[in-house]
């Protein structure tokens, strides 16, 4: 078994495997809500899960409309669930 | 010589680029994922040996991923992220991110092996956290091990919900329904084509025996036809509905999940194969593929195009095609070598199967019925039934194109990967007109291959 690396989603400690995308990662945590949408403030999560659809956007380490799908989890990786389009 | 430069490392690029390098042709392998393997051998971090459970056949990509890795002649970019593309007097020009900055290639050919991704249809409620591509549910088992829910109803058509719905059960889920839109009937082949593809059949009853395991039946004629949300937010249940023939609903009935998994077969990725100007169809499914030669040869001379691209038809096929193309890019480079008649024989049979698989599970319009004036259709510009068909009935569209204009339906980020297709047929059923070739073509006229960050630019410049 490989040891867990840790980050943070909206300043709440996680563990992820090595190798794990940070979708992956915050859907083991049973945390599904990424993201709100612009105009209707609706809820979103991972859809596609291979990096077609950009849903699964998030905030990562500053850096607005990262797909949590395919961005691989680094320790200490700061993750903000993304409201609207985070300009 | 020039390098054979080769973009996606699944079953028909992996076959592409020993097919090359064995015919002496050095080789350019780029893949935006970070392992080998595409979707269809899609693997985690974790030894591979340990990954068998959850594939069919993971020893012949293996074959072919270590194979890859061991030749000298083939070099391989993981990660690599092709942004923008185009074609010039017989130059291409690649632009991709790799390792934190960004490279430019040009070449005079290409093999072009993006594959596809999972075909979707709105719904309602298909926009809550929870409701998933089928593709997306197997990608987080095989690639990360992680399981997307607890209780997982299966959905859609098509043979690839078998594998899902398995792979579900042996990650420790559990499938509460799954759920094939067609009738059960239409899965008989032509026994001819059947007995040629023995190894198909195999593989159908690998999954189903595993999903018998699970003590889950599948059910034929059913649809989930919409999601409704629970007080958090998240999916709470699904509307099951038994469907006739032509998709309309008969009857209904509510399931509890906490995923659903719903995809109607795939979409070719031709966002690449169209930048550079390759010339593209509507395949029988009614979906855009790339044209190619017997070769394997696209429109322009010296691309070459192989697997999912050209047209939905399995992993046997991609690697039948993708060993053509490797050859007839590494001719095409000057190596002395000829495209056997056996490898010919090889896809055509493939072909067949591919082709049959593909009538059996046709996308009736009846699905169109399924929706309501308040559902989301583009997911990424947030626009609903009602919006596109105020932009028919009120601004006066006449066709898809206009009324994306209109709406920005298919205009987000994804660039209308998901909604396209699906906006076409939307479109066209409010206007009592069918699509035409053309109509549905320009669905996937995409500038940019992968949106990124001006910063990325900046810096590179």
């Amino acid at each position: 078994m490989q040891s867990n690396i840790e980050f943070t989603f909206d300043g709440q400690k996680m563990l992820a495997l090595p190798g794990q995308s940070v979708g992956a990662a915050l859907l083991a945590a049973n945390q599904r809500t990424l993201r709100t949408t612009r105009f209707n403030e609706n809820e979103r999560g991972v859809f596609c899960g291979i990096g077609i659809c950009f849903d699964c956007l998030v905030v990562i380490n500053g850096v607005g409309n990262q797909r949590a799908c395919l961005i691989e989890v680094t320790a200490g990786m700061n993750v903000q669930t993304q409201v609207g389009s985070h300009a | 010589m020039h390098n054979v430069v080769i973009v996606g490392a699944g079953p028909a690029g992996l076959s592409a680029a020993l097919a090359a390098a064995a015919a002496g042709a050095p080789v350019l392998l780029l893949d935006s994922n970070q392992r080998l393997g595409g979707q269809y051998w899609r693997n985690s971090s974790e030894p591979i040996e340990s990954q068998k459970d959850q594939h069919f056949d993971l020893d012949t990509g293996m074959l072919l991923m270590n194979a890859v890795k061991a030749r000298k002649e083939i070099s391989v970019w993981n990660g690599a992220q092709i942004w923008s593309a185009s074609h010039k007097d017989g130059v291409n020009t690649l632009r991709v991110l790799h390792q934190g900055g960004e490279k430019i290639i040009n070449t005079a050919n290409l093999v072009l092996c993006t594959g596809a991704y999972d075909r979707t249809l709105p719904f309602p409620g298909w926009d809550i956290p929870g409701v998933m591509t089928p593709g997306g549910v197997q990608s987080l088992i095989k690639g990360h091990g992680v399981l997307a829910g607890n209780k997982v109803v299966v959905a859609g058509s098509g043979p690839f919900l078998l594998p899902v719905a398995a792979g579900i059960i042996k990650a420790g889920g559990q499938v509460v329904e799954l759920l094939e839109a067609n009738k059960s009937k239409r899965w008989l082949l032509s026994p001819l084509t059947l007995l040629e593809n023995i190894t198909k059949l195999k593989e159908a009853f690998y999954y189903i025996k595993t999903i018998s395991q699970g003590k889950v039946r599948a059910r034929f004629g059913v649809a989930v036809i919409a999601a409704h949300k629970g007080v958090d937010g998240k999916l709470e249940s699904v509307d099951v509905a038994t469907i006739k023939r032509n998709f309309k609903v008969k009857k209904t009935r509510n399931v509890k999940c906490d995923v659903a998994a719903i995809g109607w077969g795939f979409t070719a990725d031709t966002s690449l194969a169209g930048a550079l100007g390759c010339k593209l169809k509507v395949a029988r499914d009614k979906g855009v593929v790339a044209e190619a030669d017997s070769n394997q040869q696209s429109s322009i001379p010296g691309i070459f195009v192989a697997g999912e691209l050209t047209g939905i038809g399995g992993a046997e096929l991609s690697m039948a095609e993708g060993v053509i193309a490797g050859i007839s890019a590494a001719k095409f480079v000057g190596c002395k070598v000829e495209i056997s008649r056996a490898h010919k024989k090889r896809r055509a049979k493939k072909q067949r199967f591919a082709d049959a698989l593909i009538r059996s599970y046709p996308v009736k319009s009846g699905w169109l019925t399924w929706l309501k004036n308040e559902t989301t259709v583009c997911r990424c510009e947030e626009v609903s039934v009602g919006n596109l068909k105020y932009a028919i009935e009120e601004l006066g569209a006449t066709d898809s194109r206009t009324a994306k204009l209109f709406t920005r339906c298919g205009m987000g980020l994804c660039q209308g990967r998901v909604c396209g297709r699906s906006v076409v047929d939307l479109v066209a059923a409010e206007l009592n007109i069918s699509p035409t070739d053309t109509d549905r073509i320009s669905a996937v006229n995409r500038p940019i291959i992968s949106p990124i960050p001006l910063g990325v630019l900046a810096a590179g410049e």
